[in-house]
Order: structure tokens, then sequence, then C-alpha cells
């Protein structure tokens, strides 16, 4: 009995070491000559490289004014409500005189600099003129209820050689299509952005819809160029009082 | 450098600063016309009392002694992040200093203020070696 219950053992044990025999992974092969090695094949997307810091003061561009960016071919027709917020607007009630900053589509023409990064994710613009920071989402994810802000919230996609910009979810702004027109943006104001490179030049089309104020949409395009190697942004920070010393050398719009 | 040497860069220098239009940077915030007349030029000087560089504007303000009485006047500049392009410091116009203003008056009655002014020291020499970007050398939009 323990001499068959011994050997029934030993067949098992052999059994067993050889299927673990068989499961076992053969010897690497040789490795190549370190000379015959390719690198692996990139097959991740290309992408326009739109970081740096960028320049949009008057090197790069004429100063914004009355006229610029928003001239005789593309200074918006405004609605019935546009035309009447423009008739009472009174500059001295402008948000910025109280260091509310600028928004799309006054910041990316703001005569200052800005600087991109992009990530997988996301791509981020910082703007000197403000301090003001827009993230551009490129992971597919929408707005929530918190989402809306004076920048709006934005979503984006590379499309070929361009990074493209959707942007919504904005609150009402008194002066929030430009700094010198008195034409306000609305909680229905979508901005579209397109960002490509031209040899070492920055370049953007931006067009505004809001169906509150403008009777149909419009647009300009500009261009960046590289700021100075090691610019740095300088922080805006805003001061209240020489924000609004300006104001108290004005004619009042009404009189008591 | 060689004193030969250092004549000629002052010379260059001096030419250089003579050609250059001494105005401050744009206000490049708002528009100047509700606040400023630019249909008219007034000048004054005096000692510098204040000089606030800031973001959104700069001011300078100054005091002018007139036969009425001393009269401080407010200039606006430009934002310090565009002044700065140009060479302009916190420590460029230390209170004391005279200096002269040429600039569109302020609208509001009985203020005294001006914009877009040429600022030079009381002797006519620029302030610093720098000045904005008139509109004609500006680059196509």
């Amino acid at each position: 009995m323990r001499r068959t219950v011994g050997a029934v053992t030993a067949f098992a044990l052999a059994c067993g070491l050889a299927a673990l025999h068989a499961q076992a992974p053969a010897a690497p092969p040789a490795r190549p000559p370190q000379a015959a090695r390719q690198p692996p094949p990139d097959l991740s997307p290309k992408i326009p490289d739109l970081t740096g810091v960028w320049d949009g003061g008057a090197r790069a561009r004429p100063v914004n004014s009355e006229t610029i960016p928003w001239g005789k071919a593309n200074f918006p027709e405004l609605t019935e409500r546009g035309l009447a917020h423009q008739k009472v607007f009174d500059e001295a009630i402008a948000p910025k005189y109280d260091c509310v900053p600028a928004t799309s589509p006054a910041i990316q023409y703001d005569p200052y600099s800005m600087e991109v990064t992009q990530w997988p994710d996301r791509v981020l613009f910082r703007y000197e003129k403000d301090d003001q920071l827009r993230t551009v989402w490129l992971d597919g994810r929408k707005p929530t209820v918190y989402d809306w802000g004076i920048q709006g919230f934005s979503v984006g996609h590379y499309d070929g050689d361009a990074l493209i910009v959707d942007t919504d979810h904005f609150v009402f702004d008194v002066t929030g299509f430009d700094d010198y027109n008195g034409i306000p943006s609305s909680q229905m104001k979508k901005v579209h952005e397109r960002y490509w490179r031209e040899g070492t030049e920055l370049k953007m089309t931006i067009t505004v819809e809001d169906e509150m104020f403008l009777k149909k949409p419009t647009g300009y395009t500009t261009r960046w160029l590289p700021q100075r190697p090691g610019y740095k942004l300088s922080a805006w920070d805003c001061d209240p009082e020489t924000s609004r010393a300006p104001v108290k050398m004005m004619t009042p719009k009404y009189k008591n | 450098m060689n004193v030969q040497r250092m004549l000629v860069s002052a010379t260059i220098a001096a030419a250089g600063a003579a050609v250059v239009l001494m105005a401050v940077p744009a206000l490049a915030h708002h528009s100047s016309a509700p606040f400023y007349d630019a249909t008219k030029r007034v000048e004054a000087q005096g000692p510098v009392t204040k000089f606030l560089f800031k973001n959104p504007h700069s001011f300078l303000y100054f005091e002018e002694a007139t036969a009425q009485g001393k009269v401080e006047w407010q200039v606006e500049l430009g934002a310090a992040a565009g002044l700065t392009r140009t060479g302009w410091t916190p420590e460029t116009l230390k209170p004391g200093t005279l200096i002269k203003v040429n600039g569109q008056p302020s609208r509001a009655e009985g203020s005294h203020g001006m914009c877009c002014a040429r600022i030079t020291r009381a002797d006519g020499s620029p302030i610093v070696a720098g000045g904005r970007v008139t509109e004609e050398e500006q680059p196509p939009k």
C-alpha cells in the first residue's frame, strides 16, 4: 500500500513538473547589435507648437482704440437692445475702473504679453493684462452649473496645424465686447478662436456671436510675435486707486 | 572704452534722444475722449509731488505755481507694464524733480488733469531716452 501511494505521488510530481516546463517562457533571443535598433515609430498625432510667451504690443500690431480692431469692415451690427445700451452707456460705470478684468474678444487684443502652455489635457492662456488665466479643456469635459464666469468655459481640440477653442458660459458684462465702444455682452455670448503658427508668429482668428446684442457674428484676425528670450510676465496687480482716478477728469453724462 | 569711443557713443545717444518722441505710451485701456479734450493742449511746469507707477494707469502729480496760488496737476500715463518697456521705473520721477508737461486738458469743470502728454525736465531734456510707438510707426493690422 505504501509503495502504491509513493508511485502515484512520484507520477503526479513528474506530470506537474512537465506541465510547468511546458509553460515556462522560452529563453530570450539574443539582443540585436546596437546599431541595428530603430526608435519606435511616433504614432502620436502632431500638434502645433504654440507654447511660449508672445508679445501683443505695438511692435506686433496697432494698439487698440475706438476703431481698432473693430473698424469699418467688421464693426458689429447691434440689435435694438445693443443700440439702446450703447446710447445710455456712461463710461464712468465701466467695470474696468474698478479693476474688473477684460474678457473675450477684447483681452486677446490688449497690447500686452500672453503665455501659452500646452498640456495633454488642456491649453493654458495666461494674460499679462489683468492677470487672467484661461483654461481650454481638451479632454471632452462639459461645463457644470458652476462654470459660468467672466472668461466663460472653454473647450478645444487640434485641427491639423491649428488649435480650435470654443467658449461660452460667460456672465453678463457691461463692456464685454470691447473697452472703447460701450457694447455689452450677455450670457448668450459665444467665442470661437483658431490659433496657428506662421513662421515665428502666432496668429489667431476670433469670431464672436451674441444674439442678445449683435445681429450677426463678427471677428478679427491678429498676431503675436515671440517675446524676447527669458521674458517673464509681470504681475498686473491692478491698483484700485489709479484704476478709478481718470473718472474724475470726465464730465458726467448724467448730472444731478 | 577709450575717450574717443565714449564721445562717439554719447553723440549717437544724444542724436537718438533728440529725434525720439518724448511722449509716454498710449493709454490702451480706455478711450481718452470722455476725459480729455484732444482739440486742445495745455502746458504747465513745476516740481513732481507724487508718481504712482501702477496698472492699469500710472499717474504723475506735480505742482504749478500760478498767480492764484498753487495748482496740483494730475497727469495720466500708460500702464506700468507698458512704461517698463520704454525704460520707465517707479524711480524715474522722484518728488521734487522739476518737469515741464504739455498735454490734452481734462474735461471736468475745475479739474487740472492731462493725458497724452509730452514730459521733459524743466530744461527741455528727456526724462528717459525712449517713447511711445506712434500710430504712423505701427505695423499693419
